[in-house]
């Protein structure tokens, strides 16, 4: 009883997760008739690629593919270095403005951004940063610190110093220690940190509709916004839109997934 | 000061390699994060507005005056209440629902995780988008489906009724933040130590009882944290509702933050700074006001 | 410190800079063009003309920016106000007025410009409405037209608002609707419409929000009537979505063939044809009780910016975009009321859905009007009032409510600009 009770509850919550997928796919996969059809349909009558050819024709879809792909992974990487280095210091020695520092990364977090769009676009203006990925780039990493510092912090707070203390008296120094001993340790952290950053900068919308708009340097969620409020809404392009945009992460996820659920949470909720 | 003679050098050692690893980050959130903050809580008390800019004098307190005396920010501010409050419950009690569910290996589960996780992966803009869709008045799935199942007669306006618009975009959210909130309180429940279980079964405790007084104690500093964390992210979460309603109809489901975004979309950059400053002060007061109710220090 | 960290934050910087969209050096102009009113086939149809243009000038190359239209006139401001970056852009009869202000538009020479004999009467006038000087040069002009279904049992198009609404009453049921209303952004434009229309002939054309009394088109009984009407519109021969209905989703209503009638400007007569519908005509707006109705014109143009690193180039562009052939060209694509005589001749501009228009023009009641857009306060008043017509069909704001505040702000802007 308890174990078919159990398996009901699973099996109805991954239908209302998976549905809006399934939907969107079917949408993405309709001519535009039948998607604006009265019996809505469940699964189209002639399926077509269409719209998936549309993206990549009319508008420059493998252009905003990459743009997004190099900046995310630029720009995650970037933060999970800084992460690794800052968060290692703040978890290993106390030092006078320690406590300062992390009450201002947290404080980063609360922080209402929006505020700071439009200081923040005369100040890449005069940096000559619009409308380059570069820029993005570097607003991506400044928005992904404080967070990817105070995370790694939890998890070297959770490696037993002896180890490096270990590796130290060997003769290493300590960035050699950290390196060779510590860091193997921590993939799982490092990768968690690695992702979510990657996620976020994928995924990220406003800063990079106030930074860009050359054509030649949207990303995706850019690109998309501008689908939305064109003047015909064309929910075809849409879905498929959001199908090859949703695709890399979905992969990503599915591929280390352990990590994540392992990782994010250690150090998120010793944070 | 023989004692410390050895010690310099191997203090600015330290020291410099302390600043070298901290400096990075201190560079990026200084200059792409105060700065500019610091800049626009300055314009906060300026008549700073994009479409005239040949005089931007300071205006004292004139902005959140102005703020203060809109009706939309009042309305704005009891509907970010609604939409933490109750997406936050669901969201909540759902994802602990799953967490206990998910807690015991069971075949297949590593696949079950994969698929129900995957909102995660998502971005608000792209959750507000699908659910727009599937909320359509006219060729929404979701009406369509309430009509063949006999639970409505006639379709419904879900974006379109200020009742209903705030419904809608709760939804959506609480289907995309359940999977957050499992993930983290799985975690919670695994760092339970197992003895701690093995004593209870000594003592013949039952499973109700050994949640109840086992685990809910032991995880309980880290839910508060959890909860926290997600009401500051909630608020903070505009995506969703700017691609699913963009605030309306007629600011139903404006929130804080959406209201700022206007604000600031408007060119009005006085007023938004105005805003973000009465949101950034929220916060911190209740924040503050939490952690004590929830006596976190002691916990931790 | 022996450590690699150094060089591992100079590969990241060099990694970082690198990134930057490449700039060129050779002899070349790069020009900048944004664009407002973004539409997909407008946005193909400007990168043709610009193609021409490259053509011609082959040491010129123009970028394309296209903003999406809804927050598209914000964008244009925030880069105007970096003072760099832009060459030409678009501007509109609402932005006109504080894109000149700041001093972001420079002044169009018009005297060693064959093109500027062969634009309209209205067209030169409409290019120095602004500070008297011409800050931009019109493309084209929009007027609102009545699109209707023909075959949803309608024998003669409704002429007056009250015929519309019992028009639309019969279309109603099940999912079809009457009305392609407005309630998003853009909505309050309608209802001041019909408030002039009840107005009548006491309305002032030059200053269209008042009367030629003075008082203001929201202070009249017949103000209060024309509201009710609009609300009951919406209430009953109107999709309930189109409370929060903006541009795209009331044509779409119309050409996805959810709704009957549609009143709006001439491009969408390309995109109806375009669409599925294929019965389907034209007619002039309705009008009031009193047998007139009223309507702005608007417009928008190209403009260069009073900074442009090239600002030779970038006049050359808007003078060849306004020159007869292309604005011709341009007119037609979007299908606008041209700005240039050699287009009266053309046939395409008074045939078919096009009639309503001469149909409109010949009709003394259907009078053109000056809105207060020098108004200090016109840009508030487009946010706010649209917001009150939400707070007025969601019920939370009554009639007389939002005609006595309306009827209060312009009486207070009355007074601001005496």
């Amino acid at each position: 009883m308890r174990r078919l009770a159990k398996v009901i509850v699973l099996g109805v919550w991954l239908l209302i997760t998976l549905f809006p997928l399934y939907w969107i796919v079917v949408t993405s996969l309709k001519p535009k008739v039948e998607i604006f059809s009265m019996p809505i349909k469940y699964w189209p009558g002639n399926v077509t690629f269409e719209h998936y050819a549309d993206l990549f024709s009319f508008a420059d879809f493998g252009t905003y593919l990459l743009n997004s792909l190099l900046v995310s992974l630029v720009a995650a990487g970037a933060v999970t270095m800084i992460g690794v280095l800052g968060g290692y210091t703040l978890a290993r020695f106390s030092f006078p403005g320690r406590g300062a520092l992390m009450l201002a990364f947290l404080v980063t977090q609360m922080l209402p951004l929006f505020i700071a769009l439009g200081p923040l676009y005369l100040l890449m203006s005069d940096l000559d940063l619009l409308n380059r990925l570069a820029g993005l780039m570097l607003v991506y990493i400044a928005m992904l610190v404080p967070f990817a510092t105070i995370i790694m912090r939890g998890f070297y707070e959770r490696i037993p110093v002896a180890l490096e203390e270990a590796a130290q008296v060997d003769g290493a120094s300590r960035l050699v220690a950290m390196v060779r001993v510590v860091i193997p340790v921590m993939l799982p952290g490092i990768a968690a940190t690695f992702i979510f950053a990657f996620v976020q900068c994928w995924n990220e919308l406003f800063l990079a509709i106030t930074f860009i708009d050359s054509e030649d340097a949207k990303t995706i969620p850019v690109a998309m916004n501008s689908f939305i409020t064109q003047y015909d809404i064309d929910w075809g392009s849409m879905a498929a839109a959001t199908v090859v945009s949703v695709l890399p992460t979905l992969v990503l996820f599915a591929a280390i997934r352990r990590y994540i659920v392992e990782g994010l949470t250690a150090g998120a909720v010793k944070g | 000061m023989s004692v410390g003679s050895a010690r310099p050098a191997f203090t600015t050692r330290k020291a410099r390699f302390i600043a070298l690893c901290l400096l990075p980050g201190v560079v990026f959130v200084v200059l792409f994060t105060y700065y500019p903050v610091i800049r626009g809580a300055i314009i906060a008390f300026q008549q700073y507005n994009l479409f005239d800019l040949t005089s931007t004098p300071f205006v004292g307190l004139e902005n959140f005056r102005a703020v203060l005396a809109e009706d939309r920010f009042w309305t704005a501010l009891r509907n970010t209440g609604t939409w933490v409050a109750v997406s936050l419950f669901f969201q909540f009690f759902l994802g602990f629902g799953l967490a206990l569910l998910l807690r015991r290996h069971f075949r297949g589960r590593g696949l079950y995780q994969a698929w129900v996780f995957f909102p995660w992966a998502m971005s608000g803009f792209l959750i507000g988008l699908l659910w727009r869709w599937m909320f359509n008045g006219q060729f929404g799935v979701i009406n369509d489906l309430l009509l063949r199942s006999g639970i409505i007669e006639h379709r419904i306006g879900f974006l379109a009724t200020p009742g209903w618009a705030m419904t809608s975009v709760i939804v959506a959210n609480v289907w995309y933040g359940v999977t957050f909130f499992a993930i983290m309180i799985m975690a919670a429940l695994q760092s339970v130590p197992r003895e701690l279980y093995e004593a209870a079964d000594v003592d013949g405790a039952s499973r109700l009882r050994q949640f109840w007084h086992v685990t809910l104690p032991h995880i309980r500093p880290t839910l508060a944290l959890i909860v926290l964390l997600r009401i500051i992210w909630i608020l903070n979460f505009p995506d969703l509702i700017y691609s699913m309603t963009g605030g309306g109809p007629a600011g139903s489901t404006d929130i804080i933050t959406t209201f700022l975004i206007q604000q600031v979309i408007g060119g009005d950059y006085g007023r938004g700074g105005a805003v973000g400053m009465l949101v950034l002060g929220l916060l911190l007061a209740f924040s503050v006001f939490y952690l004590n109710a929830t006596r976190f220090e002691k916990a931790r | 410190m022996r450590t690699p960290l150094l060089p591992v934050f100079a590969a990241a910087t060099l990694v970082l800079a690198g990134c930057g969209s490449g700039s060129s050096s050779s002899g070349e102009v790069r020009l900048r063009m944004i664009e407002s009113l973004t539409s997909p086939e407008r946005t193909k149809l400007i990168k043709t003309l610009i193609a021409d243009f490259e053509k011609a000038n082959p040491k010129v190359k123009v970028e394309l920016i296209s903003p999406p239209l809804d927050s598209a006139d914000q964008k244009i401001t925030q880069i105007l106000q970096t003072k760099k970056g832009l060459d030409v852009l678009e501007v509109r009869d609402h932005t006109a007025k504080s894109f000149s202000n700041n001093g972001w538009l420079a002044v169009l020479p018009t005297t060693e410009w064959a093109g500027w004999s062969d634009l309209t009467e209205l067209a030169q006038k409409k290019a120095v409405e602004v500070g008297g000087k011409p800050y931009l040069i019109p493309y084209g002009f929009y007027e609102r037209t009545l699109f209707y279904r023909t075959d949803w049992g309608m024998a003669q198009p409704p002429t007056t608002w009250q015929e519309l609404y019992e028009a639309g009453k019969k279309m109603t049921s099940g999912d079809r609707f009457g009305y392609s209303f407005r309630g998003g952004k853009g909505g309050a434009d309608y209802v001041v419409q019909m408030i002039s229309a009840y107005n009548g002939e006491a309305l002032n054309p030059e200053k269209s929000f008042f009367l030629k009394d003075k008082r203001t088109i929201f202070s009249t009984p017949e103000a209060v009537q024309a509201t009710d009407l609009f609300v009951k519109i919406f209430k009953e021969i109107s999709p309930p979505d189109s409370v929060s209905w903006g541009y795209p989703e009331m044509v779409q209503g119309f050409t996805s063939g959810v709704t009957g009638m549609l009143i709006q400007d001439p491009e969408v007569i390309k995109t109806v044809e375009e669409s599925s519908v294929k019965t389907w005509s034209t007619a002039p707006i309705p009008k009031g009780p009193s047998g007139y109705a009223f309507q702005p014109v608007g417009y928008a143009g190209w403009g260069a910016t009073s900074f442009s690193a090239h600002p030779k180039e970038a006049v050359k562009l808007v003078q060849f975009l306004s020159e007869a052939k292309q604005s011709i060209a341009f007119a037609k694509g979007n299908s606008l009321i041209p700005i240039s005589k050699q287009a009266q001749g053309d046939p395409q501009f008074s045939q078919g859905a096009w009639k309503a228009y001469l149909q409109a023009q010949q009709d003394p009641k259907q009078v053109i009007t000056i809105r207060p857009v020098d108004y200090p306060g016109w840009s508030q008043f487009q946010v706010d009032s649209d917001r009150d017509v939400q707070a007025l069909l969601t019920g939370k704001k009554t009639t007389a409510e939002v005609l006595k505040s309306w009827d209060a702000f312009w009486t207070d802007q009355a007074k601001k600009v005496s």
